[in-house]
């Protein structure tokens, strides 16, 4: 199992939402996010005060997969999250030692 | 010996089945009650259910075989209800609290009674709370324990011996109450003001918690309390006949009070097990079971949460209202210090410092008063007195379309919207005095209106008035960093008060079923202002605040914020900076209002970049003004029009969508259409370029179509100078698509006999250049040393570069103001590039030998290049090939 941690455009969450969807991915985890990389921040200017953006907003994505669909699910998110600018964020793929469903105490693959 | 043991047990057992007797009684008494009540709905179920408990202590009591032996006569006893038992409330899981009364002191059978009576209910599953306590420990710890003491203030005499009841009852009031009552009260107000306060949390507006809430059957008790310390009030409708409450207001109570005491039982019922808070999971099955349905497109469960909310709203403006007139009392000094007089000599200001109408007789005769009460209470800044809402609510009725339509009174209530935020909120008073709604009877249909998810906290009425506040703060917000922006654009507005009835009226439209909320919420608005008068401009823009209330949150959200065309498709809907503002500041306040979990930094970081980039169009006017927007349209149309044929699989609107608002605005429609021809050509190769006759001049046109690359301009430059054509005027317009249409004006080769194989020649050129297979800047250098012999421009202005960054949001702008000589277009652009930087828009004017180019540039990557060791570098690249370049001696 793997855990596929993606940070994406704000605006290609629905996209992505749905092109994992399509492929049969039933859940995931999102948050909002913050930060930089190769994208800086920048500042703007209004009656003398300045607004700096330093950390950009980010949607991180988190899914965990049998290993066997980690490329299919890593080649979806590329393909939707791609706007070929700057800023379309990165892919972490991070291995996993177990999981467990709360409610039904099932483990492993059988509880993604 | 034996046989008395014998007998002893065979008592014991005969007890235990007459326990076992009642409680199975109790239990089939408690099933049958249950499962009626849910059938029809039972009003008294609490009592009923309160009875049968009685009933089962007293049989249980009765056949008890421990009682009779404790010495009724020497040791009086008795069997007291507490708490919610104690007011007969007894809802089905919520504990059963008893205390187990002794005169002088308890005797050791005292355990045994308790086995035979209280046990049997632990077994069934009953929570008992009890306490043995003789009289005087009830007194001390009633003393020390406030809890202990709002227990027994409702303690009800169930079995034993009834003098004891009474005799507690009275030490409590001797020895308690009458002597410390108001230091008592100031507890449980303040109590009640740390409850309010922890409750007030978000999470319990979407779940709201029964009793302890804001709003909860806590707020009841405490009444309850209250009134029997002051008064030694006995049943809940002494409220009313002591003068706590007016008869409708009794009525309301009663009728809020027994609904959502049904709703905790029902909650109980569900749940199985003592829940006070509506959890998500129950809403939607405890709105089915207390037989809601779906009306006017409203889910049941919204119907249900909406009636709640309205219910304990109720309540808790009852017990507020109550504890006001208490709590004020403290703060009398104060108030008369201030000295504040209303300037209406109708209203007066009471003893404990609250607004009031001289008398109810002049309401009539004016109810104008109606609406000058609340103008004072907002510019004073005194809240109206319970007797004047109360009157207010009365009247209302008054409030007809003539008085809601009066000129002075929408100026009264503007002054009302405008009035800076305060602890108290004028207009939450005059939406729980109906006044409001008798205004602007539109809001009828959104009170206590909720939306069901997780989004919205408040019911839509609420909201709005949020909205509002919101926007008021932000006038007051100047230490507060987080909202300065919204401070300084809120400082610097015009025409406010549209901004605000926007904000009072944005959901509107959510009273109606169907279509969009904004739409019909537009349309509504401009009913209400039209209807009372307003100027038609300022309808307008209230009507397009409303229509468009969601348009920068849900761009800023959805759409991608680097790209110019988002900026610029906000900026062409919104036509107007001030609008600009007051949309932003409303979407803010909007968002603040609607719930933690839509504001938050992160969502507002997207808000601000988009405000600031639409700002930054619109304060140019270029791309996005109302002239713009129609030039725009009107060429479209045209070129629809003609019907240019297309490539299989591009419609029309696609190429549109493809073309920057930049290329729309500035090329000719005729001049669209040939481009898309030229596009249709392009097919495989990497550029196709036509080559026309200008109108009315002896130069030529070349419309060059190519596929997009970094460097593609400077090539073409190049080319054309490699090949004594010089430039005269380029423009450059790129395509979403990535198709570059660079249009230069040249003049013509000297020979123009054999002008045709000159452009051949140039075209094979350019190839070669694209293709790598030409060196040209070798060529270029090799051409111009042996054509040009270098001019002399001493005479000449200095050449100046300029780097601006703050003009647009989207690219860096680089000027360079210089003479005019052979290849330098190719020189300037060729730098660029050679600074990694693509050219997406240039503009060249060449006056006599003086020239003005400007180049909007980004990075490789699409960013702007801001830094300063970077704008340094664009400078340095760029001026060493201009003409007289002397290098700087880095040793100086």
């Amino acid at each position: 199992m793997k855990k596929i941690e993606a940070i994406i455009k704000p605006f290609k969450l629905d996209d992505v939402k749905e092109a994992l969807n399509e492929i049969g991915i039933q859940g995931m985890t999102i948050s909002e996010v913050k930060g930089y990389g190769r994208q800086k921040g920048h500042k703007e200017i209004y009656r003398g005060a300045e607004y700096v953006v330093d950390f950009i907003p980010k949607i991180k994505l988190e899914i965990i997969v049998e290993s066997k669909r980690v490329e299919q699910v890593m080649e979806t998110i590329l393909k939707a999250a791609y706007t070929g600018k700057i800023g379309d964020g990165k892919i972490f793929v991070l291995p996993i030692e177990g999981v467990i469903r709360v409610r039904t105490g099932e483990k492993g693959e059988d509880a993604i | 010996m034996i046989s008395n043991i014998v007998e002893m047990e065979s008592l014991n057992s005969e007890i235990i089945d007459k326990n076992v007797v009642a409680s199975e009684r109790l239990r089939e008494k408690t099933e049958q009650l249950i499962s009626g009540s849910f059938k029809k709905k039972s009003p008294d179920f609490i009592r009923k259910h309160a009875r049968i408990l009685d009933d089962y202590f007293r049989e249980s009591f009765e056949s008890s075989m421990v009682g009779p032996k404790m010495g009724m006569e020497k040791n009086p006893y008795a069997i007291i209800a507490l708490g919610g038992y104690g007011r007969s409330e007894q809802h089905i899981h919520s504990d059963v609290d008893l205390l187990f009364l002794f005169e002088k002191f308890i005797p050791d059978e005292a355990e045994d009674l308790i086995r035979e009576v209280v046990y049997p209910l632990w077994d069934m599953g009953i929570e008992v709370g009890h306490a043995t306590r003789t009289l005087k420990e009830c007194v001390k710890l009633a003393r020390q324990d406030i809890e202990v003491l709002t227990s027994i203030l409702d303690a009800r005499f169930i079995c034993g011996m009834s003098l004891l009841y009474s005799a507690l009852m009275e030490q409590l009031r001797k020895r308690i109450t009458l002597k410390r009552s108001n230091k008592i009260i100031k507890k449980l107000v303040e109590n009640s003001r740390l409850r309010h306060e922890y409750f007030g949390d978000s999470s319990y507006l979407l779940e709201p918690h029964l009793k302890e809430g804001r709003g909860g059957l806590r707020d009841y008790h405490t009444m309850i309390w209250i009134a029997r310390l002051k008064s030694n009030l006995k049943q809940f409708r002494d409220l009313e006949y002591y003068g706590f409450l007016s008869h409708d207001e009794f009525q309301s109570l009663k009728k809020a009070l027994n609904f959502i005491s049904n709703v905790r039982n029902c909650l109980h019922y569900l749940s199985g097990r003592k829940c006070d808070q509506l959890y998500f999971e129950y809403q939607e099955k405890m709105a089915a079971s207390l037989n809601f349905e779906k009306e006017n497109g409203q889910q049941p469960v919204e119907r249900f949460l909406s009636k709640l909310h309205g219910q304990m709203e109720f309540l808790k403006q009852q017990h507020l209202m109550f504890l006001y007139e208490l709590g004020l009392e403290k703060n009398l000094k104060y108030i008369r210090k201030t000295q504040k007089s209303p300037r209406v000599k109708e209203l007066e200001i009471t003893q404990n410092g609250m607004l009031n109408f001289e008398s109810s007789e002049n309401i009539l005769a004016d109810p104008d008063l109606l609406i000058k009460i609340f103008e004072e209470s907002a510019v004073l800044n005194i809240p109206l007195s319970i007797e004047a809402k109360r009157l207010v609510r009365e009247f209302a009725y008054l409030v007809d379309e003539t008085f809601s339509c009066s000129a002075s009174n929408i100026e009264s209530f503007e002054k009302i919207l405008a009035a800076p935020a305060s602890a108290f909120n004028v207009l939450n008073e005059m939406l729980n005095t109906d006044f409001l709604v008798r205004f602007i009877p539109e809001f009828k249909a959104i009170v206590n209106r909720i939306q069901y998810d997780e989004y919205h906290l408040y019911p839509v009425d609420r909201h709005l008035l949020r909205t509002v506040e919101n926007i008021k703060k932000f006038g007051a917000s100047e230490r507060i960093s987080k909202y300065r922006l919204c401070g300084d654009i809120y400082k610097g507005l015009k025409k406010r008060k549209l901004l605000l009835w926007a904000a009072l009226l944005h959901d509107i439209g959510k009273g109606k079923i169907g279509g969009r909320h904004s739409t019909s919420g537009a349309v509504i608005a401009r009913s209400i202002l039209v209807q009372k008068g307003f100027k038609a401009e300022d309808v307008d823009t209230v009507s397009f605040l409303i229509q468009e209330h969601l348009l920068l949150i849900k761009t800023a959200t959805r759409r991608d914020l680097n790209d110019e065309e988002t900026a610029i498709s906000c900026a062409s809907k919104i036509k107007d900076v001030n609008l600009l503002k007051m949309l932003y500041l409303l979407t803010v306040a909007d968002s603040m209002a609607t719930g933690p979990k839509a504001w938050s930094d992160w969502t507002a970081t997207l808000l601000r970049d988009l405000f600031f980039k639409v700002l930054s169009i619109l304060e140019k006017g270029e791309l996005a003004s109302r002239e713009a927007v129609e030039a725009v349209e009107n060429k479209k149309a045209e070129v629809l029009r003609s019907a240019p044929k297309v490539n299989a699989g591009d419609d029309m609107e696609t190429l549109f969508n493809f073309m920057s608002p930049r290329y729309l605005l500035y090329m000719p429609a005729n001049c669209i259409m040939e481009h898309i021809e030229l596009y249709n050509n392009i097919e495989t190769g990497d550029f196709v370029w036509n080559v026309s006759r200008t109108p009315n001049s002896n130069t030529r046109t070349v419309t060059i179509c190519a596929k997009d690359r970094p460097g593609l301009f400077s090539k073409i430059a190049g080319i054309f100078t490699l090949n004594s054509l010089d430039i005269l005027d380029a423009q450059i317009f790129t395509w979403r698509n990535n198709i570059a249409l660079d249009i230069f004006e040249v003049n013509p080769p000297l020979d123009q006999i054999f002008e045709q194989e000159r452009w051949d020649r140039a075209e094979t050129h350019l190839k070669a250049a694209l293709s790598g297979d030409l060196d040209l800047s070798g060529a270029l250098n090799q051409k111009i040393s042996a054509h040009y012999p270098t001019k002399n421009h001493i005479k000449g202005k200095p050449h100046q570069i300029v780097v601006d960054n703050e003009s647009s949001s989207f690219f860096t702008i680089v000027e360079v103001f210089t003479y005019d000589f052979p290849g330098l277009l190719y020189s300037i652009t060729d730098a660029l590039f050679r600074c990694r930087l693509d050219i997406w828009v240039a503009k060249i004017a060449t006056k006599v030998d003086q020239v003005v180019d400007v180049f909007y540039v980004r990075d490789f990557d699409g960013q702007k290049v801001d830094l300063p060791d970077q704008v340094a570098t664009i400078k340095t690249t760029i001026e060493e090939i201009l003409p007289g370049f002397k290098p700087v001696d880095p040793g100086k």
